[in-house]
């Protein structure tokens, strides 16, 4: 973008440049110098040692696949419904979804709150894992919708011609062509169920229900005033987030901008 | 057959209905159940467990704009809307202008940018407690270069409030940033070598050209923004509970403890219902400038 032509002004760039992101740093040296404080390493082992912390991955794995599972069922189907079917006051489904897209999940606190009281699914994966695939969806079946719409007709026609149905045309047509918005809807849903926080803050009581984003305020219960450890926690739930999108930078970085598709 | 009798037979064979009712009835189920449920319990004066629910009309909403709380709440959001995006998309520009450039371990920048959009405010937020707090590494770098400053920021309230600004625009720059990278690429480069024959500098090239061609791009992280600020929950709640004396109290937080923790479930009810039509305001209202833009 710019255009440098001296060796000074090169250098000069690259200067700003690495002032700009050094706060981006700090944070993260912070968090790696503060859990090695004290007692250095060993407070890595004593976070391991509670024997929590896999529960709580596991916990986290569950929700976040059963999310992305339903988010991608409902969003293909949808997707291709609302882009290349016949339905009669299709707009109108598309617009009551369209709404949802801007709802604040705070709105959801008392309804879910009283609801899931009364059905006795408090304490449930189920009850964190529904309003979050529900909130995600109306932005998903957007991205299908407007990416399947892109999908020329001529080639449904051609398959119907050749006696596909629409169930064939959906499978074998489709799905194969959508790939590269199915893998940004499922990192966006990846990273926002993983990274979710009030459901389960609401509806996930018992540590071994829990997910790693309620790991910090078990180990606040667990070692008190000692930062150290519960630093050395935040850095154990951090690394895998940190090594998946290193080994997926692309798919990542396509799935957090796929918002501005138009 | 031609193709538009094959189109029209294809349109009128069966309806596409069954592709989309499972989506629909399970998004509209969840989301209009609530908003309804919430509607109907902005009217009550109920603690969620009592039997007895009282029916009081508008008042919950009458105290709401009565509320000084709720004022600031509303006005911390409003800030904290206006500071957050002004900056972050500034940063999020330039970053994007510099990485177009040919700069030296440009993967290294743009993943430290990047990272902190993923990692979840929960898992940093102890971090930053102890980052801004007399024991946290700025104070080490301060005492460092001698500078007399004492980082006991969280717990006075104008401070406090832009510490929770400066987190936010630290997590979410590298979202700024991947949206005008992206909208960066697709600008001319023939367009920039002309504009630069013609003596243009770079300061001149990036606000007559570059700016301009990315404006949809800012129109986008402005909805994503409004309504963003009306979510905020996760930082507030999780580095100053709202505090102190409700100094950085947003929407969310205000709802979360008025309805959970003192358990006036009709009362966060109301200001929810409040919140709700604040979003779809904000959303119509940028999706307007999106439509002008276009045009």
């Amino acid at each position: 973008m710019f255009e440098l032509r001296s060796l000074k002004s090169k250098i000069g760039l690259q200067i700003i440049l690495l002032l700009l992101t050094i706060p981006y740093a700090l944070p993260l040296v912070q968090m790696i110098l503060g859990s090695l404080g004290g007692t250095g390493f060993l407070n890595y082992k004593a976070v391991w040692d509670t024997g929590v912390v896999p529960t709580y991955f596991r916990n986290s794995l569950i929700i976040s696949a059963s999310v992305i599972l339903l988010v991608y069922l409902f969003s293909m189907t949808a997707g291709f419904g609302f882009a290349k079917l016949h339905i009669f006051g299709k707009e109108v489904f598309f617009w009551l979804i369209l709404v949802a897209l801007t709802l604040p999940e705070v709105i959801l606190l008392s309804p879910l709150f009283v609801t899931f009281q009364k059905l006795h699914m408090f304490n449930t994966h189920l009850a964190v894992i529904l309003p979050i695939a529900a909130l995600q969806l109306p932005f998903t079946i957007l991205l299908a919708r407007n990416f399947d719409e892109g999908i020329p007709s001529e080639l449904m026609e051609a398959a119907r011609i050749d006696g596909a149905n629409t169930w064939l045309i959906f499978r074998y047509i489709i799905l194969p062509l959508t790939k590269p918005i199915a893998s940004s809807i499922i990192v966006l849903t990846l990273i926002n169920s993983w990274n979710s926080y009030l459901m389960p803050l609401l509806f996930l009581q018992s540590p071994d229900m829990q997910t790693v984003t309620l790991l910090p305020q078990f180990f606040q219960g667990e070692f008190t005033n000692d930062q150290t450890k519960i630093l050395a926690a935040a850095v154990i739930t951090a690394i895998p987030e940190v090594i998946v999108y290193i080994c997926m930078q692309k798919n990542f970085e396509k799935g957090m901008s796929a918002g501005a598709l138009k | 057959m031609s193709i538009e009798s094959c189109k029209k037979n294809k349109i009128t064979r069966q309806s596409g209905l069954p592709w989309i009712l499972p989506a629909f009835v399970f998004v509209a189920g969840l989301i209009y159940y609530s908003i309804f449920y919430t509607l109907n319990l902005s009217t009550l004066d109920w603690n969620g467990l009592d039997p007895v629910q009282t029916r009081v009309g508008m008042s919950n909403y009458a105290h709401a704009l009565g509320d000084p709380v709720f004022w600031k709440a509303l006005k911390n959001t409003a800030v904290f809307f206006v500071v957050t995006f002004a900056v972050q998309n500034l940063l999020g520009f330039v970053f994007a202008a510099i990485l177009h450039t040919e700069v030296k371990f440009a993967t290294l920048h743009k993943c430290l940018v990047f990272i902190p959009t993923i990692l979840a405010p929960a898992t940093m937020a102890p971090v930053f407690r102890l980052l801004f707090s007399p024991q946290g590494l700025l104070q080490d770098i301060f005492d460092t270069l001698h500078l007399g400053i004492t980082v006991d920021w969280l717990s006075k309230p104008t401070s406090a409030l832009i510490v929770l600004m400066v987190i936010t625009i630290w997590e979410f720059t590298g979202m700024s940033f991947i949206l005008y990278y992206a909208a960066m690429s697709q600008i001319d480069k023939e367009m920039l070598e002309a504009a630069h024959l013609d003596g243009a500098g770079n300061i001149r090239t990036m606000a007559s050209i570059v700016w301009p061609n990315c404006m949809g791009t800012t129109i986008s992280l402005a909805m994503l923004g409004v309504i963003g600020a009306l979510k905020t929950f996760d930082i507030p709640y999780l580095i100053t509970v709202g505090g102190p004396n409700h100094a950085t109290e947003f929407l969310g937080t205000y709802i979360y403890r008025q309805g959970i923790r003192q358990s006036h479930l009709g009362y966060a009810a109301a200001i929810s219902m409040i919140l709700l039509v604040l979003a779809i305001c904000g959303a119509i209202l940028t999706n307007k400038a999106n439509k002008v833009e276009g045009q």
